[in-house]
């Protein structure tokens, strides 16, 4: 049945519209009795195509139950979907009922939904998890016809994904009949994201549907008469330019990649604002009715610039956007495109784009995007395998659905592609750890939570497990946050020492942030100077301030390193000097000028420099790597560099470079061979020393954080106490450290580690850099700076420096004691 | 933790500790030996912690009592003390004393047997229990008063309670540790529990607790024992 019915015919034909390709071919696949992946760019239509297929059906036949379940990643997108299709359904007079389900569904709709289902529910993974861990899961959805999914390539990449997989591979088991649509933006893998879907309802065929990019997006790169920054992530340089291209387009999104860039730039352009015109600021930390405000202001076309964070990657259509400004590293390219499909008003005409370098550096970053953009290249991440913590939250959820055959459950959960590898023992020991904690001191028969049946047989052991599980649900882990409130600044009220009370909620931020915080201190938040006045349990009391140089969240770099293609291509551009004629004059004369005085950094060599200043010696090398395998290559050299007696102090790191500073004068040592750099930069540092790193390192400690509340073994959430984010963070701590110590093989331990290490660490990306680079590194000793070490060298002092944890800093202060006491 | 095991006492003439006319000896692992009373005095034991979460459903790795024992017993062969102090807090919980596993309770009995032991009352075990040695509020010795809680009116406490660290910030490099600190009138011991948190020692639960001026900070490294400077000491 690849014809539509009548009643949709008619509601296409009354539109003057017609089916476009994708869709019929969506259609064509699902009548087959396959699924399918369908690829295609934002604005052709995709989740109308994802949805054809099933009012096809009900158009035409009575269907008891759920027919079709929509998996999104934003509750916001399932309700804006929810409204897309009702509409529709309405004018084509079908009787389909459509719900959704979130966190925010009041109680007795959820409870009604699990007796009395819609034909169509949209939800989120969280929610499924949740749906089918209940004994009538096979009630609701044994019904099920369709199943699809939204975005998915943004919940792939990950624990999200991994926990949407187990729960499709159940669904898949509840009702065997399910075919899958999902709907992906252009990814670098589509065969992937196909094999992804297609495990759980193999032996069915699974077609990849991927559909021509609409027509090509005009980018360019902002050409500023402006002085372009060496360092720092403001792009303060760029306003008048920026101002000047708001106005001259109806809406324009800025994007930037973190919330304090967010804040500055917004603060920057008000400050420019003489006409003004209406630009708002969307990011993750605003308090959400605030957030509602400006989504609904922009898709109202009564904004004419929204600043916002990754917050807008994702999900509804806002509205007419004429332009996307990216500000700031561009990081990737499918990212960018994703981005850029932003400004999509149809699929035939083309978007438009601007990128605005925040320094030198990322000029060579947007050029290779911008070239990656126009080839069409994708450099997005691959889907994730499964790790043990959220195996574990499944594997307890589906003890409190029913009580389970363990080789019965092994067989469904490897149908999930993120744990088509899992081995028998791997599943024996997460079983064990939900069990009874999986420990080799078995001290908990007394408390555990599953227990074998008579027939062996694994159920669990009483109701309040499956209440604690229901609440603790979800691989999402906030970072303690404690909510911001205004208040009337204290120093108006003298002789009041009280904490003030009271006051309007402007959103909430990282407890971290106000932890180092005095009363009084100045920093932006929701495009507003304001001043500490103090904390009380979970708020942070906050008053206007009129200060004009705030004391700033410190750029945190974002969370998303640059990718491996832009890295080498912008090693590429730097390596050829035939290809700067397309960089600003500025950074031509940056480029000559280090050709000059020291060497340009290889396409596959690395470079690196080593130069007295001040008292210190410095070395800096060029990976190109992204930040955090920077961090961890800082980590490791310092390590090494101090068995070598260098005497190194700190380092900082970029995208782009790593510097190390000491008191050991490097270039000497490398002269007279007491420093072999191809020994230093050796694969070996990911051995010993990085065993010994991890030991020590706080790294590992909030990674386990992570993963022990996704596995279950530490509450978030208790019925009628809410702990706070501080405690956790502490207890977390001394849990790792003593099973750690104590049983360093542990599953948990293990998931830690392997999270750690593709996450925070980045080892994989070093290893590889290490590879690259070996007997192939290029030393240049000289005499001062050279000039593409300014930018970093002048990032010292705003970026944190690691020097965390050695003992010599107590060395060093109790040797100071001793000469105080002797009197000198 | 480990590596404070194979290493316990550090070298006595730098890091002795003089309070109030009495000389004490810092351990690694956060014990306080008074030679001269034969004395080992350690604070916040805090046994049974990880295990005493099973009930509520959070099956925390139950190591904690067994390698906080351990380590009580290297430090008793080490010193070859007669009389153990607790200075409170020992079990996390008043009913911890019942959930010892057969291996910790005996572990305990061979320490305790021979020799004068005290436990102190905390505000984590306020009740005296049954084990072996005697229960007390707080006990007298010399000129000096040993209780779990701090208090600024008795001249010459020592006591636990807070799990007293430090942190210290020099040549743009910090580290945070466990800490002995003392004034002209109060000590207090780091807490010796392995499952045991730390507290800044200038956060405000310390304020009014010691004279600034005289404050003595004896920090825990990985091999020896830290006096620093109380100029650099920083907060967090």
């Amino acid at each position: 049945m690849s014809e539509l019915p009548d009643k949709i015919q008619g509601w296409f034909s009354g539109r003057g519209w017609q089916m476009r390709d994708h869709q019929r071919r969506v259609l064509k696949a699902t009548s087959a009795g396959h699924s399918a992946l369908l690829i295609a760019p934002t604005g052709a239509g995709k989740t109308l195509a994802g949805f054809l297929p099933t009012l096809a059906h009900l158009a035409t036949q009575n269907h008891k139950g759920m027919h079709t379940l929509y998996i999104s990643p934003l509750k916001a997108l399932a309700v804006d979907v929810a409204r897309n299709l009702t509409d529709p359904i309405g004018e084509m007079n079908l009787d389909i009922g459509v719900e959704t389900r979130t966190g925010d569904t009041p109680s007795n709709r959820r409870q009604r939904q699990r007796y009395d289902p819609p034909n169509i529910l949209l939800t989120t993974p969280e929610q499924l998890a949740l749906l089918i861990s209940h004994p009538d899961a096979h009630r609701m959805f044994g019904s099920l016809r369709h199943l699809v999914l939204d975005e998915l390539h943004a919940l792939v990449t990950s624990k999200r994904g991994e926990l949407l997989s187990l729960g499709i591979s159940r669904l898949a088991r509840l009702a065997p009949q399910i075919q899958i649509t999902a709907l992906s933006a252009t990814i670098a893998r589509p065969d992937l994201l196909r094999d992804w879907i297609a495990a759980p309802v193999a032996p069915q065929t699974t077609e990849l549907l991927e559909m021509a990019g609409g027509a090509r997006p005009e980018v360019s790169i902002l050409a500023s008469k402006d002085r372009l920054p060496w360092a720092g992530h403001s792009a303060n340089y760029a306003i008048p330019d920026l101002y000047e291209i708001i106005k001259n387009h109806g809406t324009s999104l800025l994007f930037v990649n973190t919330r304090s860039q967010a804040e500055m730039l917004f603060q920057a352009l008000w400050a420019a604002n003489e006409d003004d015109l209406s630009i708002a600021l969307h990011h993750g930390s605003l308090d959400v009715a605030q957030r509602r405000r400006v989504e609904s202001a922009m898709t109202r076309g009564d904004l004419r610039a929204v600043v916002c964070t990754s917050t807008l990657d994702l999900g509804i259509d806002w509205g007419d956007v004429d332009l996307v400004i990216q500000i700031g590293a561009p990081k990737g390219a499918s990212r960018m495109l994703q981005r850029i499909g932003r400004a999509n008003h149809t699929l035939d005409a083309p978007s438009k784009a601007l990128f605005v370098p925040s320094n030198r550096f990322e000029v060579l970053e947007c050029e290779a995007a911008l070239e990656a953009v126009h080839k069409g290249v994708q450099d997005s991440e691959d889907p994730v395998e499964g790790g043990m913590d959220v195996l574990a939250q499944h594997v307890l959820g589906m003890a409190c659905a029913k009580e389970f055959e363990a080789d019965e459950l092994f067989g469904e959960i490897i149908t999930a592609w993120p744990y088509r590898k899992l081995t028998k023992n791997h599943f024996g020991r997460v079983l064990d750890f939900v069990a009874t904690g999986g420990y080799a001191l078995k001290a908990y028969e007394r408390y555990a939570k599953l227990r074998r049946t008579g027939e062996g047989r694994w159920r669990i052991a009483n109701a309040r497990i499956a209440r604690q599980y229901r609440l603790n649900v979800g691989t999402i882990i906030a970072e303690p946050m404690v909510r911001v409130r205004l208040t009337r600044s204290m120093e108006k009220r003298p002789g009041r020492q009280s904490t003030p009370r009271g006051g309007r909620v402007l959103g909430e931020m990282e407890e971290y942030f106000f932890s180092q915080m005095r009363v009084g201190d100045t920093f932006l938040f929701g495009g507003e100077t304001l001043s500490f006045q103090g904390m009380r349990e979970n708020e942070a009391y906050v008053a206007r301030a009129s200060a004009k140089d705030p004391k700033i969240p410190s750029y945190m770099g974002g969370k998303f390193p640059l990718s491996t293609y832009l890295a080498e291509r912008v090693r590429a551009i730097l390596a050829s000097p035939d290809e700067w004629q397309k960089l600003p004059g500025q950074v031509r004369e940056w480029l000559s000028l280090q050709r000059d005085i020291s060497v340009l950094p290889g396409r596959n060599n690395l470079l690196v420099e080593t130069f007295p200043r001040a008292d210190k010696s410095y070395l800096v090398c060029y990976p190109f790597e992204g930040r955090l395998a920077h961090q961890t290559m800082g980590m490791l050299l310092t390590r090494r560099l101090e068995r070598l007696r260098a005497r190194p102090l700190g380092f900082v790191a970029s995208d782009y470079a790593l510097t190390i500073w000491g008191l050991g004068d490097m270039s000497m040592m490398i002269a007279n061979g007491r420093l072999s750099l191809d020994e230093l930069f050796s694969e070996e540092m990911l051995g010993d020393d990085l065993e010994e790193w991890l030991d020590e390192s706080s790294l590992m400690r909030r990674t386990f954080r992570n993963c022990a509340m996704i596995a279950g073994l530490i509450e978030r959430r208790h019925p009628g106490k809410e702990k706070t984010g501080r405690q956790i963070t502490m207890s977390s701590d001394l849990i790792y450290d003593v099973l750690y110590a104590h049983e360093p093989d542990h599953i948990l331990i293990e998931a830690t580690r392997r999270d750690a290490s593709r996450g925070l660490l980045d080892i994989g990306r070093l290893g590889e850099c290490l590879r690259r680079i070996r007997r192939n590194i290029v030393h240049k000793p000289l005499l001062r700076i050279s000039p593409l070490a300014v930018p970093l060298m002048l990032e010292i002092g705003k970026e944190p420096i690691f020097g965390e944890g050695r003992e010599s800093a107590m060395a060093e202060a109790a040797d100071e004691l001793i000469r105080e006491a002797m009197g000198s | 933790m480990s590596n404070a095991i194979q290493k316990t006492v550090a070298e006595p003439e730098a890091s002795s500790i003089h309070f109030r006319g009495h000389t004490f000896l810092p351990l690694l692992s956060g014990g306080l030996f008074w030679e001269a009373e034969d004395t080992l005095l350690v604070a916040d034991l805090h046994l049974e912690k990880m295990s005493s979460f099973a009930r509520s459903g959070q099956l925390l790795p139950p190591y904690d009592t067994g390698a906080t024992l351990k380590q009580l017993a290297c430090d008793l062969a080490e010193t070859g003390a007669a009389r153990v102090i607790c200075l409170g807090d020992s079990f996390h919980r008043d009913e911890a004393t019942n959930t010892l596993s057969t291996d910790n309770k005996n572990r305990l009995a061979e320490m305790i047997a021979g020799r004068d032991w005290l436990w102190l009352a905390g505000n984590h075990d306020p009740a005296p229990h049954t084990l072996d040695g005697a229960c007390r509020p707080e006990i007298m010795i010399e000129n000096l008063t040993l209780s779990h809680e701090p208090n600024r009116e008795i001249a010459g406490l020592v006591c636990g309670h807070l799990h007293p660290a430090a942190r210290v910030h020099i040549n743009a490099r910090s580290v945070r540790r466990p800490c002995f600190v003392h004034d002209e009138r109060l000590m207090m011991l780091p807490a010796y529990g392995v499952s045991t948190g730390s507290l800044n020692i200038l956060s405000k639960a310390f304020d009014g607790l010691f004279d600034r001026a005289a404050l003595q900070v004896t920090m825990i490294g990985r091999e020896r024992l830290y006096p620093v400077s109380a100029k650099r000491l920083v907060g967090g």
